[in-house]
């Protein structure tokens, strides 16, 4: 019961803020109604509103940063927001961006976007009847959604150069790794493989970085929205298909390597037809092993974030032992087991 | 055997019984912990039942590719820095099987169902 009303007097607490923050903005008569907390993530808060003028209302979300770790793999709101602009600008499914949080808004950092019905739960989607059309689609819209994401001037995104994945995303996996002190096995014979059998260099592209079944939005007619571009940077195209074809985000629909949804050639040729560069199916396994090297490591900071005290969670405790099934799927994909 | 029954096994499964039947009971966050509570719990019996014989065998397998004695963690520490830098490329086959083994070993105490038929136990 205390828990409980600790998180009603925070949500309180927020919610007040937020309407003075639409007054500033939209005028004295702007209300805030019917507020629904949608995830209480990883490094994220959000909540959905609606945003209430006399002209009419809105539905928005608002995304507030949790996580403040020296170690934080996601880059900052502000370069979020800044990304959800320029996408939104080249037609890329995505919420409209509406306004960034400022200081005197006393609501930490982060920024409101418009909200997109839908349904993000990789199982529903994945097994619910409704989204059959949705899922037959998947592949070749990911394919599509590549393209144009992957063709954007990674100038107009060039704040994105400074982020450690940008510069050696190895390099920067095996540093978060080593801020845990743990000693893995399995995983430092991963890297020294992703070492010895590195890509030769790709033009580099703005890639989405974490673009995966769990973080799109979808309707029963498909795709609607791409979310959550903490993890966006400059690199190698094949990075976000290694990553969307993931094991662990095929949700035990293994035979689906597009998210769980879809085979892996409509998947390539609606990117090529697009206008994206040519597939290169090694470097995509290598970004695939890489992948899981990047999840075990996450999944290494969430149980960090148990132990430590800041975020005691179960599900976080679990992260921890999870780590090893992970291990696996990277050893069993080296050693040619798994495709 | 110097404690009263019952014994951890029976006390791990009445508590992990009770967690299921809160999960059953209850949904959203609070179904979710149960479940991650009774997860763990199994996972508390399996370490019990393999950890120790596990940690032996993989004791004995890093002390004969090292070439030096230590506790575990010690052992553990010294092949992940040797295989980092490249120290152990020369016996690749042997480190790559040493840290397959090591990760069935984990899998087999965290979730045996994970694993694909050709590293089952039975």
């Amino acid at each position: 019961m205390v828990e409980l009303t600790e998180q009603q007097a925070l949500l309180d607490d927020i919610v007040a803020k937020l309407e003075l923050a639409l007054k500033r903005r939209y005028g004295e008569a702007t209300r805030v109604e019917n507020v629904a907390i949608a995830t209480l993530g990883a490094s994220n808060r959000t909540l959905l509103f609606d945003l209430v003028e006399p002209a009419g209302r809105r539905r928005l979300v608002l995304r507030q940063e949790t996580l403040k770790s020296e170690v934080s793999p996601f880059i900052s709101p502000h370069d979020q927001f800044e990304i959800l602009k320029v996408v939104y600008r080249h037609g890329v499914l995505v919420p409209e961006p509406i306004f960034e949080l400022e200081p005197e808004d006393d609501l930490d950092v982060g920024y409101v976007m418009a909200c997109v019905e839908g349904e993000t739960l990789p199982k529903t989607l994945l097994n619910a009847p409704e989204f059959a059309v949705a899922r037959r689609r998947f592949a070749a819209q990911t394919g599509e959604i590549f393209a144009k994401l992957h063709a954007i001037d990674p100038g107009e995104v060039a704040f994105l150069e400074k982020v450690v994945d940008s510069v050696d995303p190895l390099a920067a996996q095996i540093s978060r790794y080593d801020a845990y002190c743990e000693y893995h096995p399995g995983l430092d014979v991963g890297i020294r493989w992703l070492e010895n059998n590195r890509p030769k260099d790709k033009p580099r592209v703005f890639v989405h970085g974490d673009y995966r079944n769990g973080n799109v939005i979808l309707s029963p007619e498909g795709i609607e929205a791409v979310l959550d571009w903490e993890c966006a940077h400059i690199g190698s195209a094949m990075e976000d298909f290694g990553w969307v074809c993931l094991r662990a985000w095929r949700f035990g629909n293994i035979e689906q390597p597009v998210g769980g949804f879809g085979p892996r050639d409509e998947f390539y040729q609606a990117y090529t037809s697009n206008g994206g560069q040519a597939i290169d199916e090694e470097e995509i396994r290598w970004w695939e092993i890489f992948g899981s090297l990047r999840w075990a490591v996450l999944n290494m900071m969430q149980a960090d974030g148990h132990i430590s005290g800041v975020r005691r969670s179960l599900p976080f405790a679990c992260c921890g032992r999870n780590t090893s099934m992970i291990e696996y799927d990277m050893l069993m994909t080296i050693d040619g087991h798994f495709s | 055997m110097s404690q009263d029954k019952p014994d951890i096994k029976e006390i791990l499964v009445t508590v992990k019984q009770l967690l299921e039947g809160i999960a059953n009971k209850s949904k959203g966050g609070e179904r979710y912990d149960a479940l991650c509570g009774a997860f763990l719990l199994s996972v508390i019996d399996r370490e019990l039942e393999f950890g120790e014989r596990q940690d032996e065998s993989q004791s004995g397998e890093l002390q004969q590719l090292l070439g030096r004695d230590g506790s575990l963690s010690d052992l553990y520490q010294q092949f992940c820095q040797q295989v980092r830098r490249g120290e152990l490329d020369e016996q690749w086959p042997a480190a790559f099987d040493f840290a397959f083994k090591q990760v069935i070993d984990k899998v087999s105490v965290t979730n045996p169902n994970y694993l694909a038929e050709m590293h089952r136990a039975d």
